[in-house]
């Protein structure tokens, strides 16, 4: 690698008073909301311990608001803390949420099968350039090199429907589409190869259910794939049980994955999760045009029959 | 432990004869659970019936498998005999092992194994089988009749002359359908309108009819003795109520070159028309698509001319909601399009033909118009081309039919007597001139029908020649017919005035889209399916709904007539009943691991899926879940199916029941 092409992968995409504009932002925001009384807690992030990290964080007075962030290391899809898996949450009344683009594509999921209402809950959009990949080096700036890989192709940088934007999208240069390529290079090998690949990657699972966890759309409080009466998936970690449920989960999350991605950053055994997702959304683009987007929809396309879907499987 | 009872049926040799039904039920004897297995001839019939009762007090069965035919045929006469037994109906399957096993294989031995495992597959689900009640549900006694052809007259006649609410609904701005369009009718000669138009008066006078005409359906939800149909009533743009049919709009209309689709397009019409004189309703409509007023908002000499104002721009689409409890489906059929290969049909066109590019070759339906005495030349036989009387008339039988090169393979039944009867009328209008039947052979099946054919060719002097038809071409003011004689073994050449094809009947098009909107199935032309070929033979699967006419086959107006009036006795056996019982398969939902996503509510094609919010004693909302109403739903088991987290099961379907089958094979 030459010294000008390094040089290229770590130009800062924004700089850095971008980062603290949209913080400023999402601050005063949340600081009128709290003190007026208008919600009882707001939904965001605030600094890791270690420098660039952010965990998510529940503010509830106007003081908690001030320590609220936005830095590429809000990684979290904070919609998770709206679904019945976090009960306490919506307990403490009208909320607010900070949410990236594709966060809001969970929440307008969330609200179309009828986990939230829009009326319920202050959105406060986030104009997103991106945040960091699971093995970034934190120390850099966000750039080419350490971006996440799910944000290269992101389509919903500029937040819509939301109550207030924070911050105002940065220019940024068009990424390579790395996803996509791995994606179609899947889509290239042979059945046998492509099964070989997703064999060798579940063999290594330890079903932690880290992907389950980190999930916004794994909001049943008795997951399927837990029962034992009767079993439907086998729950130690061995190739045919782990293949079984990875298959489970693609499925049930097609037409409803909103591609935030965590269930691959939380992988810790570096399965690229995304992928199977990814390929499930294609494969609803193509049948019904169906995409998950930002605007909730009534029906999914599997929830729903029209006259013209395709149909020539049936034969 | 359960002691459960396995019968394997021979089914004469239906069964026995690629399975092993003995080896099946010693295999059957030693299954866990199992405490009585044995094989009979035929298991339905009442001894066979009789061992099963037997048994069942012998042995104090609590669960039984018929390892028989599908559980369509004989499921219901297994649960009655389980019944008679003293045991709960609902703890009595069906192993299919004849139209799942072996009807579809060949090797004995194979297909001996594979009947052991369905039958050891259904032995685990019975145990897990619960006692069900039936459930009742009341009946909406009115019936919904689709098509207002002789099918759907004759049957909305019988249902409504039972004492019963019909809403017939039809397409077209007249009922009549096709038999209005024809001259006379086989094998009897009589005029069609003179049979037909008072019927149709009988039903527009019906005090128990309601009639819906420029009407289609729209949506269609519910189930037997309870389905909702909604009705999209077109914009006529005339006011019926007002309308006194006194026809002056149609004679003042300045727009009167509109080719009529009633008269074939021999005729022309003008643009606000009823399609034919004896039309019922005799109310006009306006073909907006033609009219000057629609297309350049002038004009407007219709609501100028029009007495009672009746005429109304303005109108729109109306919809219509209607419960009924029973739904005939009598759409009819249309004609093979014999012109080149339309885009996008799976039929082969007849381009050799020349139908469309040469005036003088016409389908059946065109001669019918032609020699009909209201026809657009009051009943003259003329060339469409000069109008001159065609002296050699040639008719060509199975275009389109019989023809599997071109796509269809039936035989559509009614052309070898109509088209006898087309020379018969032929001959009567033009003394001196000759016809000529191309055909394959003669199918006359029906009373009086071999002797009706036999007369055209004795009495009637046409001359049929027993072959195939290769090509048409025009030859001055001729139509040469190349053809060949294959009993006589020679070419043949006609120079013909006229030529007749004998179009294949086929089914309407959009039949498909009306038939996912009921909810019935069609077969690969489009044709509605029976329930049973034999013994349900105007029943649809799908309960409730009931089959009349040509929207099933090819059929002539002996048949559909008595298949309508079949059709009527159906609906009115339903309606006998004071209230309908339901089987109890029915949904439930676990109401501690439902989410409340509603998957289930937004497919459930039934509308039985409603929120239910469970509160604490103290009024406090605690959670909301889905809740299946048993009374609406069908059992069908696609909220099943949907549920991410397992919430909602069929009862003997449940997760539990299908696993343990699957972990028995």
């Amino acid at each position: 690698m030459t010294n000008t092409a390094q040089k290229l992968d770590t130009i800062p995409l924004v700089d850095s008073g971008y980062w603290s504009s949209v913080t400023e932002a999402i601050r005063t925001e949340a600081e009128r909301l709290l003190s007026s009384g208008e919600v009882t807690a707001v939904i965001g992030y605030r600094a890791g311990r270690r420098s660039g990290t952010a965990l998510p964080a529940i503010a509830t007075s106007p003081e908690q608001a001030r320590e609220l962030v936005f830095s590429p290391g809000c990684v979290n899809n904070l919609a998770l803390y709206l679904t019945k898996a976090k009960k306490d949450v919506a307990k403490k009344g009208k909320v607010a949420i900070v949410a990236k683009g594709c966060d809001l594509k969970a929440l307008a999921g969330l609200m179309g099968e009828s986990q939230l209402k829009r009326e319920e809950l202050v959105i406060i959009g986030v104009a997103c350039a991106g945040v960091y990949g699971a093995s970034a080096d934190r120390s850099l700036p966000l750039s080419e090199e350490t971006i996440a890989r799910k944000c290269r192709e992101c389509t919903v940088h500029a937040p819509e429907g939301v109550d207030l934007t924070a911050g105002s999208v940065p220019a940024l240069p068009q990424l390579s589409p790395e996803e996509a390529e791995e994606l179609a290079r899947l889509e290239a090998m042979t059945p046998r190869e492509r099964w070989a690949f997703w064999t060798e990657h579940f063999s290594r699972c330890v079903r932690c259910m880290a992907c389950r966890q980190v999930c916004p759309f794994c909001y049943c409080e008795q997951c399927y794939c837990d029962r034992n009466r009767p079993q439907g998936v086998e729950t130690s970690p061995r190739p045919a049980g782990n293949t079984a449920w990875h298959i489970v989960r693609g499925m049930h999350l097609a037409g409803r994955c909103a591609g935030c991605a965590e269930c691959e950053r939380a992988c810790p055994m570096d399965i690229p999760l995304n992928l199977l997702n990814r390929k499930m959304a294609q494969e609803l683009k193509e049948l019904y045009g169906h995409e998950a987007g930002i605007a909730p929809k009534e029906k999914g396309p599997l929830a729903e029959y029209r006259e013209d879907d395709d149909q020539s499987f049936i034969k | 432990m359960s002691r459960i009872g396995v019968f394997v049926c021979h089914c004469g040799e239906n069964i026995s004869r690629t399975v092993d039904v003995e080896k099946v039920a010693a295999a059957a004897a030693r299954l866990s659970g199992v405490a009585y297995a044995t094989d009979y001839k035929y298991m339905c019939s009442d001894p066979g019936q009789g061992l099963l009762k037997k048994a069942v007090a012998e042995h104090r069965l609590d669960g039984i498998v018929v390892a028989a035919c599908s559980p369509r045929m004989h499921e219901k006469t297994f649960r009655n005999a389980a019944k008679s037994a003293g045991l709960n109906p609902f703890l009595c399957e069906m192993a299919n092992i004849r139209e799942h096993c072996s009807w579809v294989h060949e090797d004995r031995e194979e297909a001996t194994e594979k009947a052991i495992s369905i039958v050891t597959m259904l032995v685990e689900r019975v145990k897990k089988n619960r006692k069900l009640v039936p459930i009742t549900v009341p009946i909406t006694k009115r019936s919904l009749v689709i098509g207002g052809g002789i099918a759907g007259i004759q049957a909305a006649l019988d249902i409504a002359d039972a004492g019963h609410e019909v809403v017939l609904v039809e397409r077209e701005p007249s009922i009549g359908g096709h038999m209005a369009q024809l001259s006379e009718t086989f094998p009897t000669l009589d005029c069609s309108q003179c049979i037909m138009t008072p019927k149709m008066v009988d039903v527009a006078n019906h005090p128990n009819i309601r009639l819906y005409t420029y009407s289609e359906i729209e949506n269609v939800e519910g189930y037997i003795g309870n389905f909702q149909v909604t009705v999209r009533k077109k914009a006529r743009s005339v006011d019926m109520d007002k309308c006194t049919g006194c026809g002056v709009c149609t004679a003042k209309c300045p727009q009167k070159k509109i080719p009529n689709s009633f008269d074939r397009d021999l005729g022309m019409r003008p643009a606000i028309y009823v399609p034919f004189p004896q039309a019922v309703p005799n109310t006009p409509v306006i073909d907006r698509a033609n009219c000057t007023y629609f297309k350049t908002g002038k004009c407007g000499v219709c609501q100028k001319v029009c007495g009672p104002g009746a005429v109304d721009y303005e109108q729109q689409d109306e919809l219509v909601v209607e419960p009924v409890g029973a739904i005939v489906v009598a759409t009819g059929f249309e004609l093979y399009d014999i012109g080149p290969k339309p885009a996008g049909s799976p039929y082969e066109g007849y381009g050799e033909f020349g139908y469309g590019t040469i005036p003088d070759v016409i389908d059946g339906l065109t001669f019918e118009r032609l020699a009909s005495a209201s026809g657009p030349t009051g009943g003259k036989i003329v060339r469409p081309s000069d109008g001159k009387e065609p002296k050699q008339v040639v008719f060509i039988q199975c275009v389109g039919s019989r023809a599997r090169e071109k796509g269809i393979s039936y035989c559509s039944k009614i052309c070898c007597m109509y088209t006898a009867k087309h020379t018969m009328l032929y001959h009567h209008k033009v003394h001196d001139g000759q016809a000529y039947v191309f055909f394959m052979d003669a199918r006359t099946p029906g009373k009086n029908y071999d002797e009706f054919w036999r007369r055209s060719i004795e009495e009637e002097e046409a001359v049929y020649i027993r072959g195939m038809v290769s090509r048409l071409y025009q030859k001055g003011d001729k139509v040469v017919v190349m053809g060949s004689d294959v009993l006589v073994g020679v070419q043949v050449e006609i120079e013909a005035d006229l030529v007749v094809l004998a179009t294949a009947v086929q089914a309407r098009t959009g039949a498909d889209s009306l038939a996912q909107k009921l909810g019935i199935s069609y077969d690969k032309y489009n044709f509605y399916s029976e329930a049973h070929a034999k013994l349900k033979p105007v029943e649809c699967a799908t309960a409730g709904i009931y089959l009349a006419g040509a929207c099933q086959g090819p059929k002539d107006i002996p048949d559909t007539v008595s298949q309508a009036s079949a059709a009527a006795a159906k609906v009115m056996t339903l309606f006998a009943k004071a209230e309908l019982e339901r089987e109890p398969i029915v949904a439930k939902v676990n109401e501690r691991n439902c989410v409340a996503c509603f998957y289930c509510k937004k497919v459930c094609p039934y509308g039985a899926v409603e929120e239910k919010e469970i509160r604490d004693r103290n009024g406090n909302l605690i959670r909301v879940v889905a809740y299946v109403n048993p009374g609406v739903c069908g059992g069908c088991g696609t909220c099943q199916a949907t549920c991410p987290s397992k919430s909602v099961e069929l009862d003997g379907y449940t997760d539990e029941q299908v696993i343990a089958m699957i972990d028995a094979l």
